[in-house]
């Protein structure tokens, strides 16, 4: 069996990223087709990309907000002072 | 948005503290999520959010306004988290290569606690599963990750946040990504 091309994985983040250029994109494209493994490869990056993109959104605790502006120095430095 | 922003960061430059807090309701959910993702722990992460609002206020000065806030903030705030995280390990042999680990340092191999036995993470909710192997990323690889799929930002802001060059900062994401498809091979 033929070595798969040192560019296959490269490309697989490249389209990942958005960033594939037509041509790249047709060489993976036909390669998958023909190879399991790469296409095995490309599922499992695809997966962990839909994994991380599951993670429900958090929120700052309660009261965050007030404590920072509690702690905040009291005046600035070098702010000038006018009223 | 950043209109806004720019407009209270005049008004505490000029001595208004009161308008910081404008600032910190509008970006303190943005910089929880981060902290709280790179270290996953409520607690420092909540610590860590504010140590980077105080600092950003003590700083404000330095702010270039020609350039996007929320850069800064987020710089300002991995930054702390990055070193938090630094503070975590033991310093001993950090820079030994770890066998069969394929170039991983021991560095970000401690990054984390040990892995969990298998049936255990089986069991775990999704959310606490995510959280975990966002976690077991590598250090180096886990702040370009989150704010690359958690923050959803694009790969030039993300490379001034970090301040590293675009190409690095891509090599760190693809690394990222095939080192949770390696965690993963049990999902």
């Amino acid at each position: 069996m033929k070595p798969c091309p040192e560019d296959i994985v490269r490309y697989m983040h490249d389209y990942l990223d958005g960033e594939i250029t037509r041509r790249d994109e047709q060489i993976l494209k036909e390669h998958l087709e023909k190879c399991p493994e790469c296409q095995q490869h490309m599922d499992g990056l695809s997966r962990s990309v839909a994994f991380l993109k599951s993670a429900a959104p958090i929120e700052a605790p309660e009261g965050l907000a007030s404590g920072i502006m509690a702690s905040l120095p009291k005046e600035r430095q070098g702010a000038g002072v006018r009223r | 948005m950043e209109d806004l922003i720019k407009k209270r960061i005049k008004q505490v430059l000029k001595g208004d503290q009161s308008a910081f807090e404008e600032i910190v309701s509008l970006y303190q959910n943005r910089l929880y999520q981060v902290c709280y993702r790179m270290l996953g722990n409520s607690h420092e992460a909540e610590d860590i959010t504010q140590e980077a609002f105080i600092r950003a206020y003590i700083n404000l000065h330095t702010f270039d306004q020609k350039r996007k806030f929320s850069t800064w903030l987020y710089r300002i705030a991995t930054n702390l988290c990055i070193d938090r995280i630094r503070k975590k390990k033991p310093d001993a042999f950090l820079d030994a290569p770890v066998p069969g680990t394929e170039g991983l340092d021991h560095y970000s191999s401690i990054a984390h606690d040990s892995p969990l036995p298998e049936e255990e993470v089986e069991r775990m909710e999704l959310q606490d599963r995510v959280q975990y192997e966002i976690g077991r990323l590598p250090d180096k690889y886990r702040s370009a990750i989150v704010l690359r799929y958690i923050e959803e930002l694009p790969l030039q802001e993300i490379s001034e946040i970090l301040e590293l060059p675009l190409g690095t900062v891509k090599t760190r994401i693809h690394r990222g990504r095939e080192a949770l498809r390696k965690q993963m091979k049990t999902l």
